[in-house]
């Protein structure tokens, strides 16, 4: 099986609610997809549809090329981690990865595999409702990871980690992409891809805005500008305008250029005999870059039917 | 044969591919792992356990039967106690033999008549309650009968009009026949009486039983039981030995007569005129005088009998199986408790949709929660039935339900053993219907008092409802399986009162379940069907 999802005009509403509007995309092998967008963008709804939890009300959703429900062992095929709080209270950890490796005929030995692979071994015979919410993470990538799946999708998976066990998912996500498998990670949060996503999906009111590598979105949001340090800013500030370029003062010594590449700027200033300290790229953050993409969502976000928001927000839970 | 080869041109190579289909027993395996994995579910069958032997001790003292007062009824040939009442104008026949008679009419002396009152001629081993017998007989409800020892009786073909009778005795074999001229012949029935005696008494009879008169107002019902008295005119009657002797002379009696009316009565309001020639037990108070209007057959074979009783198995009230068992309809609500939340729990917490992502196809998913849920609930069911039985026997007898009124019962006996795995079967299939309804509204509080006031609610409103409206109720509701508990023989030929608010299932044992079984698969199949249409 070729390790990716692919979904294709998809199209789910709840009532009046569109969740998801004619989305398509692909989640190859070998990396880490991010899919990023506010509460309520309709992520999980994608998720759900790509497992055949929901069905979709248009477009196909595709695991490996086969829709989930022909799976026969779909967890040796995907693993999803959903809902962390999705574990009954009174069940020991173990009993609910063992139940699902019954179910889908997989070996004993791999729920001792992956309970010490998600560092859960020492809690593995307590009950599920004494967990924190990061040991319930946990317990929810171990029973993803259960079945050694080529694709896997975590939705949300760093909520209620500590930063220990960021760096920790961090690490698996990345080594996961490394060993081939197709891994798509959704967050609310910009941020806590940094690092670790390849490639982003970006998704606002169920429709897909960005679907871009990380270095081309640090890019466009950077927008080829130049911060430059120098004591003599005036001066500075005078030629490089001269020469063509936009000029804006940051602070008494800052300044950032745009319109020219960073050699033209150290030739320009060079040439004049002005001292400067520091000339950089301008790097936006991934969260700089989220935002000026979303924008629009943000707009969305302040003139949504509060209703529609609602509805949405509780379909998420 | 197995095989291992990947067919030609396909190549996947997966392992999903490699190892096929996941087999129902994948599914059963896992949920078996679920449910004994929450320890809390196993409280629950505990509570099962101990609140039905509980509550069936508490029945078990809590009723009392106070044996001195009712002389023992005699006990028929065939086992079990009988109703041996009826006026028998009769005469030895020794060796073989016919008798034959035309019943010319049957009615009661006041009143409607009563559909099993009997007017016909008999072979019987002698005069005592509970001998044996071989009848053809005329009823004003069911037509002709042939009837034998009080537990066989079978229809003839002619259903009104006067029919002839006639019953033959070769050696211990008697044949009844049938016929409305009196030349045509058809046989109706045949019995070998073994043990008859060489002179037997044959003679036309009358009985007529009982009529129940039922008052039901909430939170009581009495139930009146009034003696009924039908008068038959026979003519043709006629006996002949087939050594050809002359027939003996005609002796007419109240057969087991003599408990029923006492003379001299303490109370007794009305003094009845007593005609010189009345039989023993004829002459005390309550006999309508009309009832004395008998006599043995005229020169012309002509007679008038009229009589009261019956000739049948006695009804028992009391089914000390069904009081043995009947804490399961307490223990039932842990076990609905159960059967929901199996389910619905995993809806709560979104569980459910770990389960239907690692199994995609749900309505497997269903069944297989379907076969763990019963086989589990079977299977403590057993135990506690058997429990129950067992422990509940001394109390019962001690509660004075004692041999030979109630003789000893035994779990090898049939209807005893069909109603304890009856009774876990029932609970088996309460818990899947529990169940069925949990995946249709997902939520536990909704599934579990729907399944509580189907199987329980029954009982406690027939009371309140019209008898007809009770018993419907009681037929159509789920908790028509509780019919599996009854264990005393029910008898077409005899009329009992049933009691839905006494716990009397008007249905057979396993009528009664496979209208609980109906239910559980209509649900179980809509649950099916909702779970695969509905997104989890």
């Amino acid at each position: 099986m070729e390790a990716t999802i692919e979904a294709r005009g998809l199209r789910k509403r709840y009532g009046a609610t569109v969740a998801v509007h004619d989305l398509s995309f692909t989640v190859p092998a070998g990396r880490v997809t991010g899919f990023v967008g506010p509460n309520g963008a309709g992520k999980s709804t994608t998720m759900r549809m790509i497992l055949g939890l929901d069905a979709p009300d248009g477009g196909t959703a595709l695991v490996g090329g086969r829709p989930y429900h022909a799976l026969r062992t779909p967890l040796r095929e995907v693993g999803a981690l959903l809902d962390a709080g999705a574990v009954h209270p009174g069940r020991r950890a173990r009993d609910h990865l063992l139940w699902m490796a019954h179910s889908n005929g997989l070996p004993t030995r791999r729920v001792d595999e992956v309970i010490e692979q998600v560092g859960l071994g020492g809690a593995a015979r307590r009950r599920a409702g004494g967990f924190s919410l990061g040991m319930r993470q946990r317990l929810g990538i171990a029973a993803a990871l259960l079945g050694d799946p080529p694709v896997l999708l975590f939705d949300e998976p760093v909520n209620g980690l500590d930063p220990e066990g960021i760096r920790w998912i961090r690490g698996l996500l990345r080594s996961l992409a490394a060993q081939g498998r197709a891994v798509l990670v959704s967050s609310h949060l910009m941020g806590e891809l940094e690092g670790s996503a390849d490639h982003l999906l970006v998704i606002g009111r169920g429709r897909l805005i960005a679907d871009t590598s990380v270095a081309a979105l640090l890019a466009t949001a950077s927008g080829d500008r130049v911060a430059l340090r120098t004591s003599r800013r005036a001066e500075a500030m005078e030629v490089l305008a001269n020469a063509g370029a936009t000029v804006a003062a940051i602070d008494a010594e800052t300044v950032t250029v745009s319109g020219l590449p960073a050699e033209r700027v150290v030739a320009l200033l060079t040439a004049r005999a002005l001292a400067f300290s520091e000339v950089v790229a301008h790097r936006a953050t991934l969260e700089e870059a989220y935002l000026e993409l979303t924008g629009n969502a943000a707009e969305f976000t302040a003139t949504a039917d509060p209703a529609e928001f609602t509805a949405t927000a509780g379909r998420e839970a | 044969m197995t095989t291992t080869t990947t067919p030609p041109g396909t190549g996947l190579g997966t392992s999903g591919s490699r190892l096929g289909a996941p087999g129902f027993g994948r599914l059963v395996r896992a949920e078996w792992t679920k449910l004994r994995s929450v320890p809390r579910w196993g409280l629950i069958m505990l509570a099962a356990v101990g609140l039905t032997i509980l509550v069936s001790l508490l029945s078990a003292s809590g009723s009392s039967f106070q044996a001195n007062l009712v002389a023992p009824p005699p006990t028929g040939p065939e086992g079990g106690q009988v109703t041996d009442t009826f006026r028998f104008v009769h005469q030895p026949l020794s060796g073989d033999g016919t008798i034959t008679a035309r019943v010319r009419g049957l009615a009661a002396i006041e009143g409607p008549n009563h559909p099993w009152a009997k007017a016909g001629i008999m072979v019987k081993d002698g005069t005592t309650p509970g001998a044996r017998y071989a009848a053809m007989l005329f009823t004003p409800g069911h037509g002709v009968r042939w009837q034998t020892n009080f537990v066989v009786d079978e229809a003839g073909s002619i259903a009104s009009g006067e029919p002839w009778l006639r019953l033959t005795r070769t050696g211990d074999t008697v044949t009844g026949y049938e016929s409305t001229d009196g030349t045509d012949w058809r046989e109706a029935g045949s019995v070998e009486l073994t043990g008859l005696p060489a002179t037997a008494e044959v003679g036309i009879f009358v009985a007529s039983p009982p009529s129940d008169r039922v008052e039901r107002q909430f939170n009581g019902t009495s139930v009146t039981s009034r003696p009924t008295w039908s008068t038959a005119r026979f003519d043709n009657v006629g006996v002949r030995p087939a050594s050809g002797q002359q027939p003996a002379t005609w002796t007419d009696e109240a057969i087991g007569m003599v408990e029923q009316a006492k003379p001299n009565a303490p109370g007794a309001g009305r003094v009845a005129p007593v005609a010189p020639d009345a039989p023993a037990g004829l002459d005390g108070p309550g006999v309508p005088p009309a009832a004395l209007l008998s006599g043995v057959p005229d020169a012309t074979g002509a007679s008038t009998v009229t009589g009261t009783g019956d000739v049948a198995p006695r009804a028992v009230d009391e089914d000390l199986t069904r009081m043995s068992l009947s804490g399961a309809l307490i223990g039932l609500m842990p076990i609905v408790a159960l059967g929901a939340l199996f389910i619905t729990a995993e809806y709560r917490r979104g569980m459910i949709r770990t389960t239907f992502a690692a199994s995609p196809r749900r309505g497997r998913v269903v069944l297989a929660k379907a076969v763990v849920v019963a086989g589990v609930t079977f299977a403590v069911g057993l135990v506690t039935c058997v429990t129950a039985f067992l422990v509940t026997q001394p109390s019962q007898r001690d509660s004075g339900f004692v041999p030979p009124l109630f003789p000893d019962r035994s779990l090898t006996d049939w209807p005893v053993a069909r109603a304890v795995l009856g009774t876990a079967l029932v609970l088996a299939l309460v818990a899947v219907f529990s169940l069925a309804l949990g995946a249709i509204l997902r939520r536990s509080a909704g599934a579990i008092t729907v399944v509580v006031l189907l199987m329980v609610l029954p009982q406690m409103v027939a009371g309140a409802l019209p008898l007809t409206a009770a018993r419907w109720m009681m037929r159509l509701l789920p908790s028509a399986g509780f019919s599996i508990q009854q264990t005393n023989p029910r008898y077409e030929h005899v009329s009992t009162v049933c009691l839905p608010e006494t716990g009397c299932m008007p249905d057979s044992p396993w009528l009664g379940v496979a209208v609980l079984a109906g239910y559980v698969v209509v649900a179980v199949a809509a649950a099916c069907w909702l779970v695969r249409r509905r997104d989890a």
